[in-house]
């Protein structure tokens, strides 16, 4: 690593500050130095500003699919990696199912359970073209009305209730309130939609995937019911979330300390179950031990073990493989952008409130 | 208090699951077998529940 | 087949039976033969005895011959005034299970009487033959029913036996639910198993006195009695609560017809250390002046409690010494002699403990105990019950005669009149309170209700056993862990506090006998060459050499060759002439034969091994996976016996086949373990590597496992229980054991599998307590339903208003009325 401030520290230092060491029985120099000035005696300045964070930081994509991605984070903190995936487990939110208006179950499933498995299948709604629903009446802005009617006939064979049977009404809800209906009025539903949602996006607001169970009938048996989602974050309850889960880990870092060669090198490379290591053919019939794979190592430390004096494994203390696991309302790589802009947002209200 | 008419109820039988309708001073019994076991059938009154 | 243990050059074991093969090195290396997997037959005989089997057993016992024998011992009943009035039964059976409803007779299913507050029973049905009229006309009635008896379920008795999963399924229960309990008044009871002392058993002991007694229960079916002799400064007397104070032994010798001191001192045996230790009673009986028979009479009769209804004390006692003293062993037409010779048997016992204090016996030997089943205890009840519905009608007969009315009534209304059976039957099991004054027994707690917390609770119940007595003794030894519970009941679990080790649990395996016919196996005994008791004199009952044959505590004769009678037994059991729970138990120490048959023996199955060689082979095993063979057919064929505590100690029981290890030679092996597990019970056997903790926490974990939530049974969302907990997304087991595969534990799960972390947590974590993930919680982790039962009862008040059911009342915007509604 560079180091930015021009004189530079002895290597041992510098590999004490960057680098978590993994030894046999315990991690060492797992604190880092946070204090700015922990190095000014030897002239060296550590201190964060804007200017060296945007020439040191890097994002570097890995992997991207529809479901998931992993990306480099190089250069951050790990306090600031961590308020990342805070946000994108808690306060990124979704749309979720939170009201069941249960006209008819009768299914072995209890209505509260039932209830419970149709707030966690995950929908296929963009929830930033909604808004949060307040004490007000649900309307077309911040509520999606799904609708479950099942019934297994009697005769015939049990029946399983997919997530698909959710039928989304984008005219609001169509069960009316139990009043009696006076003369003339209009028969109030749960909902008060101003306008038809068939448009609000390019899809239809349905599920994500359609094959979730939720339920199974015995013949004779029925569900009726309907649903309601709104919009919420993680932290009020899971089903919330917007990843399945999201994750970093620091950059392995290993290092052969001295030449390994022949038998001792066959050997740790069978040491090592994720094969990190690798034989280099060096004619003669002579081999060596190459590092080939770092990044699959998983600490395991069966390679220091018995002994550490051939191998060091590291931890690169700014470099974070992170991953996002989206349970599909967004892409990974926009709740990335949407977690960003919720930091962003709370950096301001800091400021905004210090000011 | 207004006087109430008695509403006829339904169960549905223990053993044959057939419907019965019983009023006010009606023997507890299944109208088709004859089980003596009979369990209210729900209403389609609607309940509301949180999903969490 | 060879065995492959021996190598060429060493001598082959088959053809040497007494010298084992002297071990080379070649032997020894060569691979042990294959172990033969002997599990399967775990679920083999789980199978045929399911798991509560004992009851079951116990409650069919009674039902098909229990109660035929009640009846046959008082089948008749006549008027006082006139025996040509007579109602006499014929034959006694039980119904299908039913109820009357109008007078219409409606078969019933367990799960509509746990459903309506019903008592499962069954009708008891009587053929009679009796008189009517001043005539004395006979008359025959086949199939009357004299009362309702509470039927357990899954007996012989009950529409479940037999059934399917299918069929089971049809009758609304759950086929993983193992019976054995009762059904009454909706709720169901179980009667636990009650452990006690053998009766008609010899017992030496020390009284809290430190004085050396030899004790005996005797229990028949018209008396039960205590006799205790006991030594008190050096001389040794009989105690009886019918006497005023302690008779001399030697006192009460003479009354039973033994004059002569010799006579005496040759019954207890000729070694003088015996002559010398009875001296001062000789001497004590001489000073009193006591040389006949008469004479020692006479000083008893003076001493009796209580002298009988003309207050006329003559002869009491030698009736006391007929009818109470050691009251098991029967004098029949007045001949004394067994009685003697069994005080003799009870005073060298005792001399022996005083010479040899190894000689004591241990009370909470398991060998010393009976479990008395519910059974036993349905059938106590139920007799004396028959019995007062017979005292009443004969008394409102002789009532009805005394007044000399023209037609008197014959007995057959009479027996119908009282619901006697009927409901003293079912209050003593919705109680628990068994109170029979005829049979001095007040207990109370007998039958419990089953607890449907969790499966494994009430599975847990079921293999229960409660101690009779010494509940606030606070002595270790009862508590203790008994080397003689091996195998019978569970070591680990018991609850915790108050009934710590008194409190048991059978183990997976065990099997608890019923009675056995007496008669036959008596003549079998005296085929094999047991020299009568009668034809004995007291010199050559204790002839060297000779063992005494004692069959359920009397004795019988004495034999020459003990060895080789107790193996000609052992072979009738093996090849199924005699009963499979017969016990032959050879005391070396005692000189003793002990044949067994009586009830409420602890046993469990084990393979016979020849030599060290077990009889169960793979190709057996086979059989049995291919559905050939049943776990019955290996009791027939003699490749698996019972064994009882007692016999056990005649056995030599390896673990697993093996060589000669450890200072055990092979050859001297006699029985093989089926499988080591089994030595836990139900409960224990759900613990993964039990073996790995500390004794203690396989002990708490055996009462937490029946707390643990989950499903109760298939059945649980059709039942009315007053409290239900199940957990909505129960699992099984990540890692199972193979109880938890036998007992069904996989089926319905209790629990979840979580992942667990272990780090401090600034406080958070102390003890046992743990931090929770909240998203885990929120996705359903430990998620639970909680089920209450609300009971109103619809009831008629008179002048026609009574309650009604109608839906709740609602105002015009859908709001509930409150004022007319209760919680």
């Amino acid at each position: 690593m560079e180091n930015p401030g021009g004189s530079s520290l002895p290597a041992f230092l510098e590999l004490q500050r960057t680098r978590v060491l993994c030894k046999a029985d315990a991690p060492t120099h797992t604190e880092g130095f946070q204090y700015s000035g922990a190095f000014a005696a030897m002239g060296v300045d550590t201190s964060v500003s804007v200017e060296k964070f945007c020439s040191n930081f890097k994002i570097e994509i890995n992997r991207l699919t529809e479901e998931d991605m992993e990306f480099d984070m190089i250069g951050v903190d790990a306090s600031i990696a961590n308020a990342f995936r805070r946000i994108l487990i808690s306060e990124v939110p979704t749309m979720a199912i939170e009201k069941v208006f249960m006209v008819d179950n009768t299914s072995v499933i209890a209505d509260e359970v039932l209830s419970h498995r149709l707030g966690l299948i995950p929908l296929d709604a963009d929830p930033r073209l909604f808004e949060y629903i307040s004490d007000d009446v649900p309307n077309e802005r911040n509520t999606i009305v799904y609708k479950l009617h099942v019934s297994c006939e009697k005769g015939s064979q049990r029946l399983t209730v997919k997530s698909g049977q959710l039928e989304w009404l984008p005219e609001g809800s169509q069960l009316t309130m139990a009043s009696p209906a006076q003369s003339g009025d209009n028969q109030r539903t749960y909902t008060s939609f101003g306008q038809s949602q068939q448009n609000t996006s390019e899809r239809p607001l349905g599920v994500k995937y359609k094959d979730i169970t939720i339920a199974r009938l015995g013949p004779g048996q029925a569900i009726e019911l309907e649903a309601h989602a709104v919009k919420g974050v993680g932290k009020v309850h899971a089903k919330w979330s917007p990843v399945a889960t999201a994750w970093y880990r620091m950059l392995p870092e290993v290092v052969l300390l001295k030449e390994i060669k022949d038998g001792d090198a066959e050997e740790l490379v069978k040491k090592c179950p994720v094969n990190v290591f690798d034989i280099e053919d060096l004619g003669n019939g002579k081999k060596r031990a190459v590092v080939a794979k770092p990044r699959a190592c998983t600490l395991c430390r069966e390679c220091v073990r018995p002994t550490d004096d051939q191998v060091e494994l590291r931890r690169v203390r700014d470099h974070f493989i992170f991953t996002i696991e989206s349970t599909g309302a967004l892409p990974p790589e926009v709740l990335f952008t949407e977690a960003v802009k919720i930091l962003e947002e709370k950096c301001e209200r800091v400021i905004s409130e210090l000011s | 208090m207004d006087p109430q008419q008695p509403e006829p109820v339904s169960y549905l039988c223990g053993d044959c699951g057939a419907e019965n309708t019983l009023k006010t001073g009606d023997v507890i019994q299944c109208r088709e077998c004859g089980y003596r076991i009979l369990y209210k059938k729900r209403t389609r009154r609607i309940v509301q529940y949180e999903a969490r | 087949m060879p065995p492959a243990t021996s190598a060429p050059d060493a001598p082959v074991a088959e053809g040497d039976a007494e010298a084992p093969p002297v071990p080379t090195y070649r032997s020894l290396a060569a691979p042990v033969s294959n172990p033969v997997d002997k599990f399967a037959l775990l679920p083999a005989f789980l199978k045929v005895r399911g798991l509560v089997k004992e009851h079951i057993d116990s409650f069919n016992y009674f039902i098909t011959k229990g109660i035929k024998n009640i009846v046959r011992a008082n089948n008749r009943i006549e008027a006082r005034s006139d025996p040509g009035i007579y109602l006499e039964y014929k034959n006694i059976y039980i119904g299908e299970p039913s109820v009357q409803v109008d007078f219409r007779v409606e078969t019933i299913t367990p799960h509509f009487c746990r459903l309506t507050d019903r008592t499962y029973s069954a009708p008891v049905i009587v053929d009679v033959e009796y008189t009517v009229g001043k005539t004395h006309t006979q008359h025959r009635k086949p199939s009357f029913t004299i009362g309702y008896m509470p039927i357990m379920l899954r007996s012989y008795a009950c529409v479940l036996n037999g059934k399917d999963e299918a069929e089971l399924a049809r009758y609304g229960e759950c086929p993983l639910d193992p019976g054995g309990y009762f059904i009454v008044k909706g709720a169901e009871k179980v009667i636990l198993i009650q452990e006690q002392l053998s009766k008609n058993r010899i017992i030496i002991d020390t009284d809290n006195k430190g004085r050396v007694i030899a004790s005996v229960t005797s229990s028949t079916h018209e008396v039960k009695s205590k006799t205790v002799i006991c030594m008190e400064k050096e001389k040794i007397y009989l105690q009886l609560n019918q006497f005023t104070k302690a008779i001399p032994i030697i006192v009460v010798m003479k009354a039973m017809g033994i004059e002569t001191d010799q006579e005496v001192v040759q019954m207890v045996g000729r070694d003088p250390r015996y002559a010398d230790l009875l001296y001062l009673s000789i001497q004590e009986c001489a000073t009193e002046r006591i040389y006949t028979q008469q004479q020692a009479l006479q000083y008893m009769d003076d001493k009796v409690t209580y002298a009988g209804a003309g207050n006329i004390k003559d002869g009491r006692s030698k009736l006391i010494l007929r009818d109470v003293f050691i009251a098991h062993v029967p004098v029949n037409n007045g001949n004394f002699q067994p009685k003697c010779i069994y005080t003799a048997v009870m005073l060298r016992r005792m001399l022996d403990a005083i010479l040899n204090s190894d000689t004591f016996d241990d009370k909470d030997y398991v060998g010393n105990k009976r479990l008395e089943l519910s059974g036993q205890l349905v059938s106590l009840l139920f007799e004396d019950l028959f019995k007062t519905m017979n005292t009443y009608a004969v008394d409102r007969m002789n009532k009805n005669s005394d007044m000399a009315r023209s037609s008197p009534l014959d007995f057959s209304q009479l027996i119908m009149q009282q619901d006697v059976i009927t409901s003293g039957l079912e209050r003593a099991i919705s109680t628990g309170n068994w109170d029979i004054k005829r049979f001095k027994m007040h207990r109370k707690g007998v039958s419990q209700v089953l607890s449907r917390l969790s499966y494994m609770a009430s599975l847990g119940y079921m293999t229960r056993i409660t101690p009779q007595f010494e509940k606030t003794r606070k002595t270790s030894g009862p508590r203790a862990l008994q080397p003689s519970q091996w195998g019978m009941l569970c070591p680990c679990d018991t609850p915790e506090g108050e009934a710590c080790g008194l409190t048991k649990n059978l183990a997976l395996m065990t099997h608890v006998t019923t009675d056995q016919e007496e008669g036959p196996l008596r003549n079998l005994c005296f085929s094999l060459g047991v020299e009568d008791l009668s034809l004995l004199s007291g010199e050559e009952i204790h002839a060297p050499g000779s063992f005494l044959v004692m069959f359920n505590g009397l004795i019988l004769g004495k034999h020459r060759q003990p060895q080789k009678f107790a193996n000609n037994m052992r072979t009738f059991r093996r090849s199924g002439k005699i009963g499979e729970f017969v016990s032959v138990f050879v005391n070396e120490k005692q000189h003793c034969i002990h044949i067994a048959s009586d009830g409420g023996r602890v046993c469990r199955p084990l393979i016979i091994a020849d030599k060290g060689r077990a009889r169960v082979k793979e190709h057996h095993m086979k059989e049995l996976r291919d559905g050939i063979r049943s776990f019955d057919d290996f009791l027939r064929d003699g490749l698996i016996e019972y064994l009882d505590v007692n016999e056990e100690n005649n056995a030599l029981i390896a673990l697993y086949e093996h060589v000669d290890q450890d200072g055990v030679q092979r050859s001297s092996i006699t029985h093989i373990e089926i499988e080591p597990m089994t030595l836990l019970g139900v409960v224990a056997g759900l613990i993964p590597y039990p073996h790995h903790n500390q004794s203690p926490r396989n002990t708490y974990q055996c009462a937490m496992g029946k707390q643990a939530m989950g499903n109760i049974a298939y059945n649980q969302l059709f039942r009315a229980d007053s409290l239900l907990y199940l957990l909505v997304y129960a699992q099984r087991p990540l890692l199972t054991t193979k109880t938890i595969e036998l007992v069904g534990y996989d089926k319905l799960g209790a629990g979840q599998n979580a992942t667990v972390a272990v780090m401090s947590y600034s406080g958070y974590d102390i003890e046992d307590a743990i931090v929770m993930n909240k998203s885990s919680l929120d996705r359903g982790f430990g998620r639970c339903i909680a089920m209450k039962k609300y009971t109103v009862t619809s009831e008629k008040y008179g002048d026609g208003i009574s309650d009604r059911i109608a839906k709740p009342q609602r105002n015009k915007d859908g709001v509930l009325i409150k004022q007319n509604m209760r919680v």
